[in-house]
């Protein structure tokens, strides 16, 4: 590490976490060479030291909610056609999901509205949604929980869009006319 | 042939991964989406099949020709859960203030990490070769970075009170926790009474945390000579100061423990 007033603080800091030992020679050393980040590379110093215990845990909810927020903040600054697995989809390519599914095309209509509640939807019937547009289950769970201010249906000029209320997964198959059968079927893909 | 890392010294030397690093990223190329997702959920270390955040970081940097957004969301999302372990929680904290602290810092990081990969997705630059040489080192650093935004926030920023000013130090406590070293009995005790020192020291103001992080480091607190550096010159303070604080530090941390212990 050579000297310099040019040093960035940030340069100075990484360069001292790559010392192969930061032991007391290295800190007092860089203590001595850059007294103006002494407190910095005091705390630096303490960070390395903690020992990080494996933790095998479950995470907690807040934890959860922390990593599914870093990855939607992500996600939604990606190109759209990556962002939205359905926008990448023409009209034939829905008509296609919705027998591949064997559901009517209002059901895949309401997941493009996103008016289905995606607590209520069977982890089987997501996964396959998910394989169908090729994305992940939880990729897939993320996207249909925003909102969409443009829906996909056009409405009429006069007056703003009002998105629907979402509704379960089973009110929108009772709403398509899906019979009992096929809806009891549908909604036991658990897995 | 994996891709070589761009950012230079200071000295002007590459960076460079360690070897077994190099060795791993060339047998997981030839790794199924599958398994390799698989084996990035794993955090134990001591698994065979355990992959080194390292290597994550730069199969992460490299999803960004990819079509799919599978696997870069499945290993970002892998590598933010390590993350998230790596900080202390605030969920083993006793106390409100410190769950708070830990809290806070634990999202600092966590957005912090997250961001630094935005960016490397947007344009890729040097910035993140850092965390495929030393991903821990580089953590530290992030961690540092929260904590001292954090500290900001909570004003936790006052400077040691110098000895003179009157009822900023107990002189009772000063014969008893003078030879009180909580390291010394850290070395006897187990990972439990290491976690629970760590709590304590976090709990401490700022600059009593420096005095006991140097003086584990064996930066002593003055010197006669010159060319020595001391804790006294790097904070900036008497000797006397530093002495008192480091007392008012080691009888707070026994408190602390003393406390615990009873609980």
């Amino acid at each position: 590490m050579t000297n310099g007033p040019e040093a960035s603080r940030e340069d100075v800091l990484e360069a001292f976490a790559l010392e192969p030992n930061t032991a007391a020679d290295t800190l007092s050393s860089y203590l001595r060479q850059y007294p103006q980040f002494a407190r910095e590379l005091v705390d630096l110093s303490r960070e390395l030291d903690r020992t990080n215990p494996v933790d095998e845990a479950p995470m907690s909810p807040r934890e959860m909610a922390l990593v599914d927020a870093a990855w939607l903040r992500l996600a939604e600054g990606e190109a759209p056609a990556l962002d939205d697995p359905f926008a990448a989809l023409s009209a034939l390519e829905l008509g296609g999901l919705s027998r591949r599914l064997g559901v009517p095309r209002q059901v895949i209509t309401a997941f493009l509205e996103r008016r289905v509640v995606v607590g209520t939807i069977p982890a089987g019937f997501l996964q396959s949604l998910a394989d169908a547009v090729r994305t992940t289950r939880e990729h897939l769970a993320a996207i249909l929980a925003i909102p969409v201010p443009a829906l996909a249906r056009s409405h009429k000029a006069d007056g703003k869009p009002v998105s629907p209320p979402a509704v379960s997964f089973e009110q929108i198959l009772v709403e398509a006319g899906v019979p009992s059968e096929r809806r009891a079927e549908l909604l036991s893909k658990v897995d | 042939m994996v891709r070589p890392l761009t950012r230079m010294t200071r000295d002007g030397k590459p960076y460079r991964r360690v070897e077994e690093i190099e060795t791993l990223l060339e047998q997981l190329v030839s790794v199924s989406l599958d398994e390799l997702l698989e084996r990035s959920s794993i955090s134990n270390r001591n698994d065979p099949r355990y992959i080194p955040s390292e290597c994550l970081v730069h199969l992460i940097r490299g999803t960004r020709s990819d079509p799919s957004i599978r696997r870069f969301e499945g290993l970002y999302r892998n590598l933010l859960r390590r993350v998230l372990r790596s900080v202390p929680s605030p969920d083993s904290a006793d106390g409100q203030t410190l769950s708070l602290t830990r809290a806070r810092i634990q999202e600092k990081v966590v957005d912090r990490l997250a961001d630094l990969l935005a960016a490397d997705r947007r344009e890729p630059s040097d910035r993140l070769d850092f965390f495929e040489v030393r991903f821990d080192a580089a953590l530290a650093n992030l961690r540092r970075d929260a904590q001292e935004q954090v500290w900001k926030e909570q004003n936790r920023y006052q400077s040691l009170v110098t000895d003179s000013e009157p009822g900023e130090f107990n002189a009772v406590l000063d014969s008893a926790v003078g030879q009180f070293d909580p390291f010394g009995v850290a070395e006897m005790q187990g990972q439990d009474y290491r976690s629970r020192l760590d709590a304590a020291i976090d709990t401490l103001p700022p600059d009593q945390i420096r005095i006991i992080q140097m003086l584990r480091r064996g930066v002593p607190i003055d010197s006669r000579e010159d060319g020595v550096m001391t804790i006294a010159k790097a904070l900036g303070r008497s000797e006397k100061t530093i002495r008192s604080h480091r007392d008012q530090a080691y009888a707070a941390i026994r408190a602390w423990i003393a406390l615990e212990d009873g609980r």
